[in-house]
């Protein structure tokens, strides 16, 4: 893949990764917003609603699946870039290595997506255990591997844009934060006002959490993903240009 | 091995580097002299490939620094002045990393050698962060000898070694040209420039205002310099072509008086009337 060169910087992050697993707060921080979210709205409020056609807790589940994937993908990735490029310099050595900026990006997107997935397998074995309703399917992983991609390769811009630590808050309360709430994680899309729902479709999370909850590759799950594989190509591509771009 | 040529920098409204030139010969030491702020760290990021210049152009075995940045960057090595290490890594992870990115064939023993060499090995599997200050430098310089490049550029390397570290540093720089490569060294050190540069460039406010052997500039300046403490209490310095000059300057003064050899500070002295700091 380009030469291979995205390779040391994916067995870094996974060395950095391997250390922080061993750390009991890492787990639980990795769990704790989607865990209070489903005690709250799925195991609270969930007893007594149903969401299409199903019960709550298997609504909610992929939800959160979709909602941990894009958090975990993007903080890490823009937490960390940002911390080695502006404040440990650690970036300067995949900078001044003979690989390409494609190579650096994919390095990058790769380790985010580890931690996304990981984050949702979490989530994963609590909806196995919880929602009878909530099962995996063909369509479900691979709405969730592109989630990954695009939302670590969005990590990546933001990582390589922002100019102070502070700054990557910013664009998560602005951002990412509303995203969450308003794609359609914890309720349909069609029952948020008129006036936003146009907005609504603009967040890729939105497209996520359609085609994840489909059983199915039906048009409309088709073109979510059309959606998602656009997103994914431009934000990479983004991504690699400003690493390619890149000066001190 | 390297030239520059005509390159500036801008940061803001800050002229970080001004339009500089200068040529290093392959397996030579080229020394960058100036006080903090002159511009030193500039030109080495714009010679590393970390920062891009607004003009002129950079050239590192032929290859165009900006043009043909993968070319240029498997020809070097570089020491930064901030530590870039990964210090939640150990100190054989941070070079694993780095030989991968390089690739570098028969890793294992490179790595070896490279620790040893900075009398690090014993220490291979330890957390960097649990490193002193001058450890920590003693892998930078490992891990930037573990490609064996051709260009090994050091940014101010001595900062926070103590004297003994720095001598086991200044062996290292020596075996380094011995071998045939190119080293271009940052320092605000005098000694450290005279004791190991070929040739010196001397900044100031980004400009290049010297560049010659060490014993050419001095001898520009004149080779002896007489220092007293005049009446005021304000130390007199007065440069003189030869020694003989010196002892008739000193046998006038009724004071105690010092005749010393000059160095490439009284150069900097004389050439913009500050001391390097």
């Amino acid at each position: 893949m380009i030469g291979g060169g995205w390779y040391p910087i994916f067995v870094r992050e996974m060395l950095l990764f391997r250390r922080k697993l061993l750390k009991v707060g890492y787990l639980f921080s990795a769990m704790i917003v989607p865990i209070v979210y489903l005690l709250t709205f799925g195991l609270g409020l969930g007893r007594s609603v149903r969401m299409q056609g199903t019960d709550y807790l298997s609504f909610l589940i992929p939800g959160l699946v979709a909602m941990s994937s894009m958090n975990n993908s993007y903080s890490w990735v823009a937490n960390a870039l940002n911390l080695n490029r502006l404040y440990f310099k650690t970036f300067q050595i995949f900078v001044q290595a003979p690989i390409k900026s494609s190579a650096i990006m994919i390095g990058e997107v790769l380790a985010g997506m580890v931690k996304g997935l990981f984050a949702s397998g979490l989530i994963i074995i609590v909806g196995f255990a919880s929602a009878p309703g909530f099962s995996l399917t063909p369509l479900f992983a691979i709405t969730l591997l592109l989630n990954c991609f695009l939302f670590a390769s969005l990590g990546v811009i933001t990582g390589m844009i922002t100019k102070s630590h502070e700054d990557t808050a910013t664009y998560n309360n602005f951002f990412m934060l509303p995203m969450a709430f308003f794609s359609g994680t914890f309720f349909p899309v069609d029952r948020i006002p008129e006036v936003l729902r146009a907005f609504v479709w603009i967040f890729p999370l939105t497209h996520t959490n359609v085609a994840i909850r489909k059983a199915s590759f039906d048009s409309t799950a088709l073109l979510s993903l059309g959606v998602l594989l656009l997103y994914a190509i431009v934000f990479f591509i983004i991504g690699s240009r400003l690493i390619k771009n890149y000066s001190e | 091995m390297i030239e520059v040529r005509n390159i500036s920098r801008h940061y803001g409204k800050i002229e970080a580097v001004k339009n500089l030139s200068f040529r290093v010969d392959r397996g030579s030491v080229f020394g960058l002299l100036g006080p903090n702020g002159a511009g030193k760290t500039t030109v080495i990021k714009m010679l590393t490939t970390l920062s891009k210049p607004d003009s002129g152009k950079c050239f590192i075995g032929g290859f165009d620094v900006v043009a043909d940045a993968l070319a240029v960057k498997s020809l070097m090595g570089v020491v930064p002045q901030e530590n870039n290490l990964d210090r939640e890594l150990t100190a054989y992870e941070n070079l694993l990393i780095y030989g991968m990115l390089h690739r570098v064939p028969d890793m294992a023993e490179k790595i070896r050698s490279c620790l040893s060499t900075v009398d690090l090995w014993d220490r291979r599997d330890s957390v960097v962060m649990r490193f002193s200050g001058g450890m920590q430098r003693r892998l930078l310089i490992a891990r930037s000898l573990l490609t064996e490049p051709s260009v090994l550029f050091l940014d101010e390397p001595s900062i926070g070694l103590d004297p003994q570290i720095r001598r086991q540093m200044q062996d290292v720089i020596r075996k380094t040209r011995m071998d045939g490569r190119t080293v271009i060294i940052t320092t605000h050190y005098i000694e450290e420039a005279e004791a190991l540069c070929d040739r010196v460039g001397i900044l100031a406010k980004g400009s290049l205002i010297a560049l010659d052997t060490p014993d050419s500039l001095k001898a520009s300046v004149g080779e002896h310099i007489v220092e007293y403490v005049n009446g005021d209490g304000k130390l007199i310095q007065h440069i003189c072509r030869d020694r003989g000059e010196a002892h008739t300057i000193a046998q006038s003064q009724d004071c105690c008086v010092t005749i010393r050899e000059s160095n490439l500070e009284d150069v900097f002295i004389k050439l913009t009337g500050e001391r390097i700091e």
